[in-house]
């Protein structure tokens, strides 16, 4: 009883850094309406504007995690919606690749997540970070690939 | 079972002939057991050509060092190389065609077909002779080796003793040769694809994590994995301490600017991102020479990173690496009914 | 100082040893040879070929903190020392060869200016090494370079394996210390014993080696050859990794860099690590000038560093024939081969 009231205690302690590529056109506007309509939702993430999630190169993803992020989430537009007429759809394939990459070395899936939010989507940006959160401190530290110095 | 003396005969004809201005083969090595690639230029070194289970490397790394050597070069031969190529050497050459790096009539493919053969591992090998150092490896038809040691020899099953990648190839041949040596064999008598890699995804992600961690724990990046391969061909590359685009007009500024995204230390963090950077680079253009692992001194198992995203490209994108010059590349191509399920 | 041990209560030496030191020998990892750390009661087998990495990184480890830095409001930085403070260290089954590199080493590392990183490691480790009575290596040639199978230069206990026994000799005030403190395990040499050593050296010689017939006359080559394009043609296979010089265990060159960890305040390390003359950016000048271009020009240093200009500072070869460059080098390239073809000038 007391095991796990500690253990929840520690979880409480734990908060997650997270690095958060964000598309400028679409999930970036999202969290900006997310901040303006004053929705609630956790402070962890470090936004970092990238001009399409297809800008997204997978050496940021993983140099992100070498720097100390618990998790990292690539969010882009809609499949259809990209500023830029498909560089979403070549993220969602890299991504996809870099994800079962991360997997097979052994990182937990939980820590790597795409999304896709709208600028219109403020709502889903609160939830999905929400989620990642939620999820990351279950897991807790990032030390696989986390640079020991 | 190619006889060696057809190509030594085409070799000869081509040197002879003047339609290239270097052929590259194997020849004996010195060093041990495995063959070395040969640069015959005249005539008489096509004698020394050897073609058998000892000649594992993958000589289109050459075309793209040539390539380069060439830029610094006085005066260029623009005559086409001639170059031993096996099935999977062909599917590089396909690749770097695919990719603009080299053009089709720079390079004159002496395809040889693996048939039922393949090439030997050598740490398999040593198992199997139980330390006894092998001297010399034939085919012995139906897929067997003949190995020869001081004071003895023997007949090995190739299942045995061939590397991992020759008993999951799916193309024992070349598919774009000029000359074709041996026959087209598409039955072989080995274990399924991917089984090495399957092997491994099986496994929990803990024990698939501390697998790794430990492998990437003993890397002394040396980048031999990189070296020897015939896609890594970037003029810089990320883990690189200086920069090569860096010339007389860089300023200082931009020298101390230069994000340094993995330091030089061979620490396990920096070793994983190498290696990671690598697979990723190699996504969809990896063609399994599995040269990589070869020749790596601490033996990491770097094929599984590579045939990993192999096998995701094709069950996912139905994409095959080096089959085709003309396809457009997986990174660079993308389908409506990709995968969409793992976005929130 | 000798003595005889038993070859069943070498596993108790150790274990005696463990006490007061890491042990590390030999052991078979990921079908490999590498020196690995003993655990409480594993067992010993002295039975190694050679280790594919050295025993160099006892002393010179690939990657070593020199001092960590913090600079704080434009004040001026703080450094903070972080000499190593090294556990004492017994490395078992060091073959002759990697322990004649330790002497090239101690060249580098110790004559003139002593480095307090590399002293401090070498103060603290003994290298109890292991006669090869039967050559490790299908590439080994160290008698050609001056050494021998049972060469005692730069071991503290140099180990003969006889009839289930060892033959283990004190060299140092470092070894002769390890071998007191286990006394009691050990017996007094008898003339039948130092019979036994004498045969048993002079077996180990009779077996062929890859050989150079003539230092002297490959080192005067490679001064009249230094512009010739044989380079080029020895070269021709090269990648250019880096895996001859990382396993060499005589090759000592590093580098420097700072490993920022955070940039306000700006801390972090500043760091030294292996460095490699196979890499293109080993000689790359700042103004975008490389002087030595391709890989014939770096095939050329290695070798001339190991066979002649270290001759002519220290009057030694750096290569102690432990043949680990030939071994594994992907192409085949051979420093044996060079060498004689260098000696008998068959390319002109």
């Amino acid at each position: 009883m007391q095991d796990a009231a500690a253990a929840k205690h520690d979880a409480q302690e734990f908060e997650p850094k997270v690095v958060a590529f964000l598309c400028k056109w679409c999930s970036s506007a999202g969290s900006d309406l997310a901040g303006v309509s004053r929705l609630k939702y956790p402070a962890n993430a470090v936004p970092i504007q990238v001009m399409c999630s297809g800008s997204v190169s997978p050496i940021y993803i993983l140099s992100a995690f070498n720097k100390g992020a618990d998790g990292v989430l690539v969010s882009g537009c809609h499949p259809g919606d990209c500023h830029y007429l498909k560089g979403n759809y070549y993220a969602r394939r890299r991504i996809f690749l870099v994800q079962k990459l991360l997997q097979f070395i052994g990182v937990e899936p939980d820590r790597f997540r795409m999304s896709w939010v709208s600028a219109a989507e403020g709502v889903k940006y609160a939830e999905v970070i929400t989620d990642f959160v939620n999820d990351l401190k279950a897991l807790g530290p990032q030390t696989k690939l986390k640079a020991k110095r | 079972m190619i006889p060696v003396e057809d190509i030594r005969a085409r070799a000869k004809d081509l040197l002879q002939s003047g339609k290239v201005r270097a052929v590259l083969g194997y020849r004996r090595s010195t060093a041990g057991l495995l063959a070395e690639p040969a640069f015959m230029t005249t005539a008489d070194e096509t004698a020394a050509l050897v073609l058998d289970p000892t000649c594992v490397g993958n000589l289109a790394l050459y075309l793209v060092n040539e390539k380069k050597r060439m830029k610094h070069a006085r005066q260029s031969d623009k005559r086409p190389l001639g170059i031993v190529a096996k099935g999977c050497d062909s599917r590089a050459i396909t690749v770097l065609l695919q990719e603009n790096h080299i053009r089709r009539d720079e390079v004159i493919v002496l395809g040889v077909s693996c048939e039922t053969g393949g090439m030997i591992d050598t740490r398999k090998l040593n198992k199997a002779l139980r330390g006894k150092g092998a001297t010399s490896a034939h085919f012995e038809g139906e897929g067997g080796v003949r190995v020869s040691y001081v004071g003895g020899g023997t007949i090995l099953p190739g299942k045995d003793v061939l590397a991992d990648r020759c008993l999951e190839c799916a193309k024992s041949y070349p598919l774009d040769a000029d000359f074709f040596f041996g026959e087209k064999v598409d039955e072989r008598p080995y274990g399924p694809r991917f089984a090495a890699v399957s092997a491994i995804a099986e496994k929990g992600s803990e024990e698939r994590s501390a697998f790794w961690d430990a492998h990437f724990e003993r890397c002394i990046r040396c980048y031999a994995c990189r070296a020897v391969c015939p896609m890594c061909y970037c003029d810089e590359c990320v883990v690189d301490s200086t920069n090569f685009i860096v010339g007389p007009t860089t300023s200082a500024d931009e020298k101390a600017d230069r994000v340094r995204w993995i330091n030089r230390s061979a620490t396990p963090s920096e070793n994983a991102m190498y290696h990671m950077v690598r697979a990723m680079h190699l996504a969809g253009r990896c063609i399994d020479c599995g040269e990589c692992e070869r020749v790596c001194p601490v033996n990491i198992p770097l094929r599984l990173l590579n045939t990993m995203l192999e096998r995701e490209a094709l069950e996912m994108f139905q994409y095959t690496p080096g089959i085709d010059a003309e396809q457009p590349s997986l990174i660079s191509s993308f389908r409506d009914g990709d995968p969409n399920d793992f976005v929130r | 100082m000798e003595a005889i041990l038993k070859r069943n209560r070498l596993g108790q030496w150790i274990t005696e040893l463990q006490e007061r030191a890491e042990i590390y020998a030999p052991d078979f990892v990921e079908d490999t040879w590498e020196f690995a750390k003993v655990g409480r009661g594993a067992t010993v087998e002295l039975n190694h070929s050679n280790t594919v990495r050295p025993a160099k990184r006892f002393v010179f480890p690939q990657r070593e903190v020199l001092y960590r830095f913090r600079i704080e409001n434009s004040q001026s930085p703080k450094l903070t020392d972080t000499e190593p403070k090294v556990e004492s260290t017994v490395v078992f089954g060091v073959r002759p060869c990697d322990g004649r590199a330790m002497v090239r080493n101690d060249r580098v590392f110790t004559c003139g200016f002593s480095d307090p990183y590399y002293q401090a490691r070498h103060d603290n480790v003994v290298f109890v090494g292991l006669a090869c009575n039967a050559p490790p290596s299908q590439n080994c040639f160290c008698v050609s370079v001056g050494g021998s199978p049972h060469s005692e230069d730069g071991l503290d206990v140099l180990m003969t394996e006889l009839d289930g026994r060892y033959h283990v000799k004190a060299l140092t005030d470092k070894g002769s210390d390890i071998v007191r403190s286990a006394g009691d395990l050990f017996q007094d040499v008898k003339a039948a014993d130092m019979d036994d050593v004498g045969n048993a050296h002079a077996i180990a010689l009779e077996y062929s080696q890859r050989s150079i017939s003539s230092m002297e006359a490959v080192a005067a080559a490679l001064r009249r050859n230094f512009d010739s394009p044989i380079w080029d043609k020895l070269a021709r296979a090269c990648i250019g990794c880096g895996a001859c010089t990382y396993l060499c265990p005589s090759c000592h060159c590093f580098d420097i860099n700072d490993e920022v960890t955070n940039k306000s305040p700006l801390t972090g390390a500043r760091v030294r690590t292996w460095d490699n003359c196979q890499f293109p950016d080993f000689t790359m000048h700042s103004s975008g000038h490389n002087p030595r271009e391709d890989t014939g020009a770096r095939l050329r240093q290695r070798i001339c560093h190991k066979l002649l200009y270290f001759v002519e500072t220290h009057n030694m070869q750096q290569c102690t024939g432990c043949g680990r460059c030939i071994t594994h080098c992907p192409v085949g390239i051979d420093i044996v081969k060079i060498a004689n073809v260098m000696e008998e000038g068959v390319w002109q």
